[in-house]
């Protein structure tokens, strides 16, 4: 009942003081490069500011003219990158061309590319078998220079991707050591490139384990992008129950041939939210069997049946086979995005929105501001929690946090109501932080008075107009506020 | 449950070194003798050291208890033992906290110079208010030869702010401790169960740890002021719950009938804010509260108390913008101690309000909403959690205890969802639920295969009838479809099948096994 989210960490190394490599590296290497983040950590407890300064080391390798593969996390929140070679002393500049935070992957350029005109673009190759080695090459912590690991391929897995915290993609663990550092940086067989290092395992349980990006998830990356844009992954936004049980396998009137997984979730407004019933019984998804347990045969080999959705791009179909109530029923399900799924996880190259009225700091609740924030109050962790298990995002789409009050005159009776969530502003519902200047600034029951509901709390929170707006711009210039509210770029 | 001081083992004597003085058996129990009274206490520090102060109103309680296991109901805890004092009331009855007897599966009394001990058994509690009456669970005989010398003791419920009163305590020889205190406070604060709230007496003092450390007497001039409800040894804060709290139980516990206190059941914001009073039309200067919430079954829904009234009087008392009142003989106080201290079911109460602008007079009788009648039951003591056990899938009703033995993991997951619900059960209310009923845990049995990570989920529908309680599940569960149950439930994944020959197979299993699963339900 309980899931336990393995814990893993992302391996782009802290700064380290870069004495320049100047160093013939064998030829074949040359591509691989070294990648200087300066970043800057957006400041969620104090969202007008610009936020924390951070630096950062990682790897990338060429793929293309001019065009550098690493990993998101390396190059996120970066204000200025940097790619050096082994055997060049100059640092050049670059920048990210496409960034897929939900898979972990990175495009770069260099501003100038003709420096590494004369490099040979590393080739892809394929899935590795188990048992069979592979090297970790890049810039890990322990010296400046690159290295090289070596290890076997330990297990071809779907698994939890963690810069994003909420994506889970195909991925290969190797026993190669990979340190941070290693990050963004090519695993290679037969001198071709068949994952991209991005995580480890962090605690002391796990010993000699490391994680790679498979190619099917570079390539898709790099499918997507060939049309200018990131699309992101698709979902079909249902969560399975495998049948185990013979009575249930009875009731759903299931032949015993081992076919067929249950439809426990269907989320309203996701990919198959107009198709799919609680109750259904998936058997078939283009056309391939679904085992009991999820399971479906690709290429030979069994895998998890979002695995034939994973491959799938925004705007695709899919076909869904299913039993509803004894009858066999087909589908074509066109697959998007799942937009409420996107808020639980980390988001990165975002600045902080808000919105400061009277010193009441409202933000949408989303995992940086959670995570940002000890948020205590019960309510507020509830709606967190269960925003997709209760289907909470149907009628709140992004509910709206009271997060602070700055202690004023006008608002010094308001502070104990912090980390309560907004329902209502002057009579009109609060469903996103885009809301929330309209109904500031609209007449409610009694136009002198601002009138603030929040969820769970018996009174009403009221601010005088008059005194609210003369206090504005007083608490403003005293916070050191510059902007009284960022809504973001839409 | 809190122990108030750590727990020391007694080793108890049989005889005592110090001669006790002789005192005619009582003539009538129920009404003692002011001369017989135990010798008059003076509480100035200087005469608490005095060793040889005595008393014939005090008796060693000793209680084992043993709560139920909420995770596997039919299973019980271990046994602990708790040790305290009670005071000796008319009719042979001994007064102790309720805390000390939650869960007692064995009481005895104990004389504490002789050592002499006799079983006991409660015969009115009251978990809220935190006392309990104990009687003799003996022959006549023996009772009456066990309380020949015990003299009854007497409630002083006139205690004021300032006043000085001493902790009882009695030492390992049965020799009595004598702790001086003054009484620094009287407020309304939580005692033994969530949400009870009541008057309290604190008072500054260190009360030293003794082997007795539940339900010490606290004492003025002789009469009993209250009982040790807590003692905070960081701060050195003795709390005392007042003996006008032990007087309302006892007369409530007099008719054979207990009602138990009444509760207003309103929420209410203080009305400090100027732009809050101003939106409110509250003049400056005027008394009143603002109701924000108003509990079903409570008084105030009674009479009529709406959400968004400002309360301004209570039986004549003026409210101030804080909540309080003052009180003629503890000044400053809650108005909750209008309702939940002073009065009885029953007893009229008005109320007056402004609404929309307008002065209005409520009136009508307190009322009292008993904890069985809540859809989550906020307490149970002394019975199991109720419970059926169907094949391994375990049914338990919703209810604070279950919650709060998980402690901090309430603040994510499972159980914050489930807390979540066990607030809000208003909607489950409407649909006609008499209690909430989940799904707590999965016994791995063949019948449950596939089954055995579920728990946390609500059960809506068992074979097409709605949950209403346990009682409605036994029900429902006696008409499978096909020989195969359908269970609906509230949450992911939503349904669940059981086979009927198989899961009545496994309960036999349950029963026989390795389980030992004693019964496959309570249904109190």
């Amino acid at each position: 009942m309980i899931r336990h989210l393995l814990a893993a960490t992302l391996l782009a190394a802290p700064v380290l003081s870069t004495a320049q490599p100047i160093d013939a590296a064998a030829d074949e290497w040359e591509g691989i490069v070294n990648i200087d983040a300066s970043m800057l950590y957006a400041d969620y407890r104090e969202p007008w500011n610009g936020g924390q300064p951070m630096s950062g080391s990682g790897t990338g390798f060429l793929i293309g003219k001019n065009r550098f593969l690493t990993n998101a996390h390396v190059v996120s929140n970066a204000t200025k990158l940097v790619i050096r070679t082994s055997n060049d002393p100059e640092p050049h500049p670059a920048r990210i061309v496409f960034i897929a935070h939900d898979c972990d992957l990175a495009l770069l350029e260099a501003v100038d590319g003709s420096h590494f005109d004369h490099l040979k673009p590393l080739e892809f190759g394929g899935i590795p078998k188990l048992n069979t080695e592979v090297i970790a090459v890049g810039y890990p912590i322990g010296g400046d220079r690159i290295s090289v690991t070596r290890g076997v391929v330990s297990r071809i897995d779907f698994r939890l991707y963690s810069h994003s915290g909420v994506d889970s993609h195909l991925s290969i663990q190797v026993d190669a050591a990979i340190n941070p550092g290693n990050s963004g940086g090519p695993v290679l067989q037969d001198g071709k490139v068949v994952g991209v290092a991005f995580q480890g395992y962090s605690g002391s349980v796990a010993q000699n384990v490391g994680y790679m990006i498979p190619v099917p998830v570079i390539q898709r990356f790099l499918k997507d992008i060939e049309d200018g844009r990131y699309d992101h992954y698709v979902d079909l936004a249902v969560s399975d129950f495998p049948i185990e049980n013979p009575a249930q396998r009875r009731a759903l009137n299931l032949k015993n041939d081992g076919i067929g997984i249950m439809v426990g979730e269907v989320e309203p407004g996701g990919s198959g939210g107009d198709v799919l019933h609680s109750g259904d019984v998936i058997l078939a998804i283009d056309g391939s069997p679904v085992y009991n347990n999820g399971l479906v045969r690709v290429d030979g080999e069994l895998v998890n049946m979002n695995e034939i959705v994973e491959r799938k791009f925004a705007g695709d179909k899919i076909e869904v086979t299913f039993l509803r109530d004894g009858n066999e029923d087909k589908a074509n399900i066109e697959l998007k995005r799942f937009e409420p799924y996107v808020k639980l996880g980390a988001a990165y190259d975002e600045r902080p929105r808000y919105v400061v009225y009277a010193g009441l700091v409202f933000q949408p609740l989303e995992r940086n501001l959670m995570d940002a924030n000890r948020i205590s109050n019960p309510q507020t962790n509830y709606i967190f929690d269960n925003y997709l298990s209760d289907k909470i995002y149907v009628d709140l789409p992004e509910p709206v946090v009271l997060t602070n009050v700055l202690a004023d005159e006008v608002n010094t009776f308001l502070s104990a109501y912090r980390q309560s969530i907004v329902e209502e502003i002057n009579g009109r519902k609060i469903k996103a932080l885009s809301d929330v200047p309209a109904a500031l600034a609209a007449a409610g029951e009694d136009k002198d008075f601002v009138v603030i509901k929040l969820m769970e709390n018996t009174r009403p929170l009221v601010l005088r107009r008059d005194l609210a707006e003369a206090a504005q711009a007083r608490i403003n210039q005293k916070y050191n506020i510059r902007e009284a509210a960022y809504l973001g770029t839409k | 449950m809190k122990t108030l001081f750590s727990i020391l083992l007694l080793a108890t004597f049989a005889a005592s070194a110090l001669a006790q003085q002789p005192r005619p058996a009582k003539g009538k129990p129920s009404a003692p003798k002011p001369a017989a009274a135990p010798p008059a206490l003076n509480a100035a520090p200087g005469l608490a050291r005095d060793p040889i102060i005595k008393t014939q109103s005090l008796l060693k309680v000793n209680v084992t208890s043993q709560a139920y296991n909420v995770h596997l109901p039919w299973q019980k805890e271990s046994p602990s033992a708790r040790r305290g004092l009670g005071v000796v009331m008319p009719q042979n009855h001994v007064l102790v906290t309720a805390q000390m007897v939650a869960d007692a599966t064995y009481i005895e009394l104990e004389q504490p110079e002789s050592g002499r001990k006799l079983p006991a058994r409660v015969t009115a509690v009251d978990y809220e208010a935190n006392v309990a009456l104990l009687q003799a669970d003996s022959t006549d005989a023996r009772t009456t030869e066990f309380f020949k010398d015990l003299q009854p003791m007497q409630l002083d419920t006139g205690v004021r702010i300032g006043d000085a009163l001493s902790v009882w305590q009695i030492g390992q020889f049965g020799d009595l401790i004598v702790t001086p205190m003054r009484i620094s406070k009287v407020e309304t604060a939580r005692y033994f169960v969530d949400g009870s709230v009541f008057l309290v007496y604190e008072g500054a003092g260190i009360v030293r740890s003794e082997g007795n450390s539940f339900t010490l007497p606290v004492v003025k001039g002789g009469k009993l002021a209250g009982l040790l409800l807590r003692y905070d040894s960081k701060n050195q804060v003795t709390t005392v719950l007042p003996a006008s709290i032990i007087e309302h139980f006892l007369k409530d516990s007099t008719d054979g009938k207990y009602d138990g206190f009444p509760n207003l059941g309103v929420e209410f914001q203080i009305t400090l804010d100027e732009q809050f009073r101003e939106y409110l039309g509250m003049k400056p200067g005027a008394p009143g509260i603002y109701v924000g919430k108003v509990s079903k079954g409570g008084s105030a829904a009674h009479i009529g108390l709406k959400e968004g009234d400002i309360l301004t009087a209570i039986n004549g008392f003026r409210i101030d913008s804080r909540g309080n009142y003052k009180d003629p003989q503890y000044g400053t106080l809650s108005i909750s101690h209008i309702v939940r201290g002073k009065a009885y079911v029953g007893d009229p109460v008005t109320i007056k309000v402004m609404r929309e602008g307008e002065p209005l007079e409520l009136k009508g009788e307190l009322i009292r909403k008993r904890p069985e009648d809540e859809v989550v039951t906020p307490y149970r003591f002394d019975r199991g959690p109720n419970y059926i056990l169907a094949g391994g899938l375990l049914f338990q009703e919703l209810n604070d205890t279950y919650l709060d033995a998980f402690g901090e993991d309430r603040r994510s997951g499972t159980i914050l969802r489930l807390s979540h619900i066990a607030q809000h059960p208003e909607a489950f209310e409407k649909e006609g639920r008499k209690k909430i009923i989940f799904l707590s845990l999965v016994l791995p049995t063949p019948s449950c295969q596939g089954y055995e990570r579920l728990g946390g989920q609500i059960v809506n529908k068992v074979n097409g009838q709605v949950i209403t309680d346990l009682q409605a599940l036994k029900t429902a569960l006696e008409k499978p479809k096909d020989g195969v149950h359908a269970i609906q439930l509230g949450e992911f994944p939503h349904l669940i099948y059981l086979d009927d020959a198989a899961m009545k197979r496994d309960d036999q299993g349950l029963i026989n096994g390795s389980f030992r699963v004693g019964s496959l339900e309570r249904l109190e």
